[in-house]
């Protein structure tokens, strides 16, 4: 009803300061657990590092190959060690569902970036590579074919432009999202092929350009499939590799962290329950200050679900400007501090994604609805109660 | 046809319980202009209260039209003030954050299934008819103490009502102002037949009723 709920509006701009102090706790509160939930997810998330993030179980390289697992550098660190393509296709095993072969050559003065960095140059299978192409965000509109390359994030070409590595030219064919894998976010990407044909300009021929042989696989587990099944199989089937699963890598960190991220979580639960009891306190006061007013209504032939309903929106709006205002000010917190977070969590080893945006959006609705849901319990209480009283009563100041 | 039979009220306070309203039989035939007379605590509010659907008999019972309002469900009775019930209170008793307007066509507004544009042209009506037609647009504040009762009775009058209780609605204005008033609501209960039941204590006033209704001590005095 149009007059009850601008009743409503207007009691809250009766009393501005109360109303104003109502809403600014409700935003401090409601920002702090919505910038606390989306900041312990993005974290754990991010823990989750490697290619497990990338939609491997766990990855196969030569036994001497350095694997750096401490580090944002998930994946095997490029060596003169190589194994055969077909290893994993000849033993034939069934715990393993599919196995993207990769070949990785880091290089020097390739003409990419500054002139003594260096450029890890990825070959990857296209039919059979399954942790690179989910994570395209943008490419073109045909085929990848010889010539092309795909860049992860941290490297910037327009879609379609030129790159010239060691002096060939190069068609940028698409671009990666934000993995946080390190080598997802510098590598370039491109198929054995084109790799294979920049080898000829190389200083020297790397081991790993051979025909038929790869640095390492990405393995996807078959449905049923443990880790530790995989593990047993591929090295009793397989001489001279090593496996490397994900869960490993960061486990005691995670752990550490996980314990800490619960802590905050109990801490958000009682900043919602202390906002929960101090705004039906609030509303217990409010309603009996306007209980004359309230009477009124009755009198003249408010219902009982229209006295409480005026005294619940009014609620809800001041919660719910609360709780927009406060996740907007969280917003505003994170993106200000962005830059010095991530620079830490890298430098104890995590590489930082941000959660994505429908799971952001999703955290948001969710401290603001609660700010709200907050409002409506807390009015609706103690307007119930005086709901029941006579109007006589009311009017008269009791109840 | 208003009815109250051996209509009670007691309330319980810290000095034991206090019987407002001891055991009233009451009949009030429709359209009939009834004043009730009595010193100040003799229960005569607490009455009006019980009649008006706005406090609730601890003994007895009060029909309205056959009804028996107290057994009524709280969304019937709620209806059933606002609907039968113009109710004109003892002391202001506008929204002061609502216009004068909103305030008179609040009660058909609360109302089922009225038209809003018809009930703001119904209330603009009324406060024309009570000389309040400047002023729609105006807040209770901005209006006399008078003025303000006036838009009370044009509120208790939005719904078409078949009672009007009335209780002591001039006690606290001057002469002129209270003659105004009770005009107001003498022609509404000789125009529209509506049945105008009128806490006093005015003696002149109560003599102008077809029925005076006589209380000390909640009770009826013969
Ligand atoms: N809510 C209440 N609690 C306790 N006593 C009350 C209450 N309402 C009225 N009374 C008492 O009941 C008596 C009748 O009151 P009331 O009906 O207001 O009288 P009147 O309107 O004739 O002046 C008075 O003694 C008054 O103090
Ligand atoms: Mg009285």
């Amino acid at each position: 009803m149009r007059l009850l709920a601008s009743l409503a509006l207007q009691n809250l701009g009766r009393r501005r300061a109360r109303s104003f102090l109502l809403i600014a706790a409700v935003a401090i509160g409601s920002g702090v657990v919505f910038t606390g939930a989306t900041l312990m997810r993005s974290i754990d998330d991010s823990m989750a590092v490697g290619f497990t993030r990338l939609g491997a179980d766990m990855m196969v390289a030569p036994e001497g190959a350095l694997t750096n697992i401490t580090a944002a550098l998930l994946t095997v660190e490029p060596t003169d060690l190589v194994l055969d393509a077909d290893v994993l296709a000849k033993a034939r095993l069934a715990s393993i569902a599919r196995a993207a072969p990769q070949k990785i050559v880091r290089v020097e003065h390739s003409g990419i970036g500054s002139h003594h960095e260096l450029v890890d140059l990825i070959g990857i299978d296209p039919a059979r590579d399954f942790t690179i192409q989910p994570w395209l965000r943008e490419k073109l509109n045909r085929e990848l074919r010889a010539g092309d390359v795909i860049l992860g994030v941290g490297r910037d070409a327009p879609l379609g432009s030129q790159l010239l590595i060691f002096g060939k030219s190069h068609v940028v064919y698409g671009k990666l999202g934000r993995t946080g894998v390190g080598t997802h976010e510098r590598g370039i990407f491109m198929s054995f092929a084109t790799l294979d044909a920049l080898a000829a300009s190389m200083p020297q021929r790397p081991a790993v350009l051979a025909p038929g042989k790869v640095s390492g696989f990405l393995v996807e587990l078959a449905p049923g499939a443990t880790a530790l099944q995989a593990r047993f199989a591929i090295l009793s089937a397989v001489r001279g590799v090593k496996v490397v699963t994900g869960e490993s890598s960061l486990s005691g960190i995670r752990q550490g962290l996980a314990a800490l991220l619960k802590g905050i979580l109990a801490l958000m639960m009682l900043m919602f329950a202390s906002m929960a009891v101090m705004v039906s306190v609030l509303f217990s006061a409010i309603v009996t200050e306007r209980r004359g007013e309230l009477g009124m209504l009755k009198a003249i032939g408010a219902r009982r679900s229209q006295i409480v309903g005026m005294m619940v929106v009014e609620a809800v709006i001041a919660t719910g400007v609360g709780g927009v205002l406060g996740v907007t000010l969280g917003i505003l917190v994170m993106r200000f501090y962005e830059r010095s977070l991530v620079y830490y969590l890298e430098n104890i080893g995590v590489p930082f994604v941000w959660l994505d945006l429908p799971r952001t959006v999703a955290f948001a609705a969710a401290a603001i609805g609660l700010a709200a849901a907050i409002g409506a319990l807390g009015a609706f209480y103690p307007a119930w109660r005086a709901s029941r009283r006579d109007a006589y009563d009311l009017v008269r100041g009791e109840g | 046809m208003l009815a109250c039979r051996q209509v009670s009220k007691s309330y319980r306070t810290e000095r034991g319980l206090v019987t407002a309203v001891a055991g009233i039989d009451l009949d009030v035939p429709a359209g009939r202009f009834t004043a009730i007379i009595g010193r100040s605590g003799s229960g005569k509010s607490t009455l009006m209260a019980m009649i008006g659907g706005l406090s609730r008999p601890s003994a007895g019972s009060v029909t309205v039209d056959g009804t028996d309002i107290w057994g009524l469900s709280d969304n019937a009775l709620a209806a059933f003030r606002n609907e039968k019930v113009g109710y004109v209170f003892q002391f202001a008793s506008l929204l002061p954050t609502l216009r004068l307007i909103d305030n008179v066509a609040l009660p058909a507004m609360l109302g089922r299934g009225q038209g809003a544009s018809g009930t703001y042209a119904r209330a603009a009506g009324l406060l024309e008819r009570l000389g309040l037609g400047a002023y729609l647009d105006a807040y209770p504040a901005e209006i006399s103490a008078g003025e303000q009762r006036r838009v009370a009775i044009a509120r208790a009058l939005i719904n078409d009502p078949s009672i009007l209780l009335a209780d002591e609605p001039t006690s606290d204005l001057d002469e002129q102002t209270e003659i105004e008033i009770m005009d107001v609501l003498r022609a509404v209960n000789r125009e529209v037949g509506t049945t105008l039941v009128l806490v006093t204590h005015n003696l002149a006033l109560a003599g102008q009723a077809q029925q005076i209704v006589h209380i000390a001590n909640g009770a009826l005095v013969a």
